[in-house]
């Protein structure tokens, strides 16, 4: 009747309707049996093969009774008006444009999950456009805001800058602190500004910000010479371009003349202040720069 | 029962989009199989359950999405809900059951299979099926009346396929010992697990 019922009554419908089945009544030798309904490589056990003897009662015919029996009887014409009555009127009042909920979806389990694999793709390529969307603006908005050329000549033109510079004399004030890379000159200059604000007023000196800048600084003492270096630097870069000035940074020779010179007249965080657009060209270098002068300076 | 699907599909979508004569050829597909398997829940009262169970159907048919043996399974869930308040609401005031004497004194065991195997009663067939465990009873009825497969017949009974299997094996065997007579007892139980066994 149904696939799995087929599973235990391989033999087809009900037994005494077999065509050439040998009826032995008891069971016996069905097994053996390669002729009439039976198909000879689907033979199984079945639950009266082995009887010791006496009838059985064969499922599939069981089924058939039983269905029979169960289903018997003419369908209520006064029933089925009822029925066709409470449809009219739901169709009417509009109720069959109501939403599917997931108890009313029988159809086929491929079907369904299709359909929701064809949501769920849709919403996870969504997710995926808004997320993609957030990660390249935040990727623009690191990447471009500094004027590019500005940004970039800075980091090459002072790496060339101490390159030319080492073999003239020490070159980084000692008492600058560590040098930063280019992303975080921005966040620098910032905290220095806001350093300026809320110097000496209240708590905010407390947050992760001005720990940073403490640490950036070297201590909390060296933190006035370091900001007037990085505001110093700042400013620099903002004005245009002007071949005069000794802190331009786009004639390399020229920067690495000023650097090396203010280097060799400082040496302490307070020379930042005086000679701070050399000086922080030189200290915006990368870490190895700082070694390169250490090495310099030991030569002197 | 199966052989009317492709019929009772077709019928089922002319009647969500407002075909009334379209639902009633749905109605007259379905109600038997439904109707006996109400019967085998609550007995006497099957005709208002049913009714009931197809008010409900009639109402929320918009929102059925399926063919016609997804409509049997839909409208069976329908029909077991309306059934099991029904049997809540008797439990608050019981009727007396006179159904497992009735069992008891069946006269199955008396005659031969052959003869036994001729037809049934729907009455027989009934107290027969009333009598088995619950379990039981529903997964035949759902397999064999209904004409469910065996995972539609699991969604409607919120188990897992492979329980509903044993159960509706277990309660034909238990049905094919009763019609069968006692003399296969022995032999069928001890086939048992075997069996089970092969058919998972």
């Amino acid at each position: 009747m149904t696939g799995d019922s087929d599973n235990w009554t391989p033999d087809g419908p009900i037994r005494r309707d077999g065509p050439a089945g040998p009826d032995d009544g008891n069971g016996h030798g069905m097994g053996e049996r390669q002729n009439g309904s039976g198909v000879p490589d689907r033979r199984r056990v079945r639950p009266d093969d082995r009887l010791p003897g006496g009838p059985a009662v064969d499922p599939a015919a069981l089924e058939t009774l039983l269905a029979a029996a169960m289903r018997a009887g003419t369908v209520d014409a006064d029933a089925e008006q009822r029925a066709v009555a409470a449809f009219r009127d739901a169709r009417d009042a509009g109720a069959h444009r109501a939403r599917t909920r997931r108890r009313d979806d029988w159809r086929p389990r491929e079907q369904r999950s299709a359909a929701r694999s064809l949501r769920t793709t849709l919403s996870v390529f969504l997710a995926s456009l808004a997320l993609g969307g957030v990660a390249y603006a935040a990727i623009g908005s690191s990447g471009d805001s500094p004027s590019d050329g500005a940004g970039d000549d800075r980091g090459r033109a002072t790496a060339s800058a101490s390159d030319e510079a080492r073999p003239g004399g020490p070159t980084t004030a000692p008492g600058s602190g560590p040098t930063d890379r280019p992303g975080t000159a921005q966040d620098t200059e910032a905290h220095c500004r806001a350093y300026e604000q809320v110097q000496g007023r209240g708590k905010a000196l407390d947050s992760t910000a001005w720990q940073w800048l403490v640490a950036a600084a070297g201590g909390e003492a060296k933190v006035p010479a370091y900001c007037a270096e990085q505001l110093a630097r700042a400013t620099a870069e903002n004005k245009p371009v002007n071949p005069g000035n000794p802190g331009k940074t786009v004639k390399p020779s020229k920067s690495a003349k000023g650097g090396a010179g203010s280097g060799s007249a400082g040496g302490n965080a307070g020379s930042g202040q005086a000679d701070g657009n050399a000086d922080t060209n030189a200290d915006t270098n990368a870490d190895n720069n700082q070694e390169k002068a250490d090495k310099a300076e030991g030569k002197n | 029962m199966q052989a009317y699907d492709g019929e009772l599909g077709a019928a089922v979508a002319r009647a969500q989009q407002g075909d009334e004569a379209a639902f009633a050829v749905a109605y007259r597909l379905v109600q038997p199989g439904l109707l006996g398997y109400v019967r085998g829940l609550v007995g006497d009262d099957a005709e208002d359950v049913a009714s009931d169970a197809w008010l409900e159907i009639s109402r929320d048919l918009g929102r059925f999405k399926g063919d016609g043996a997804g409509f049997r399974g839909w409208s069976a869930t329908i029909a077991r809900h309306r059934a099991l308040d029904h049997l809540r609401r008797q439990k608050v005031r019981p009727r007396p059951s006179a159904l497992e004497q009735d069992v008891l004194d069946l006269p199955g065991p008396h005659s031969t299979h052959d003869q036994a195997l001729e037809a049934i009663s729907t009455e027989y067939a009934l107290e027969l099926v009333r009598g088995l465990p619950r379990d039981q009873a529903e997964a035949v009825l759902l397999r064999v009346v209904v004409g469910l497969d065996g995972p539609a017949a699991a969604r409607v009974l919120g188990k897992r396929p492979g329980a509903v299997r044993t159960a509706a094996y277990r309660g034909l065997k238990r049905l094919a010992r009763q019609l069968g007579g006692e003399s296969t007892d022995k032999g069928m139980t001890d086939d048992g697990p075997r069996t089970l066994g092969e058919s998972t």
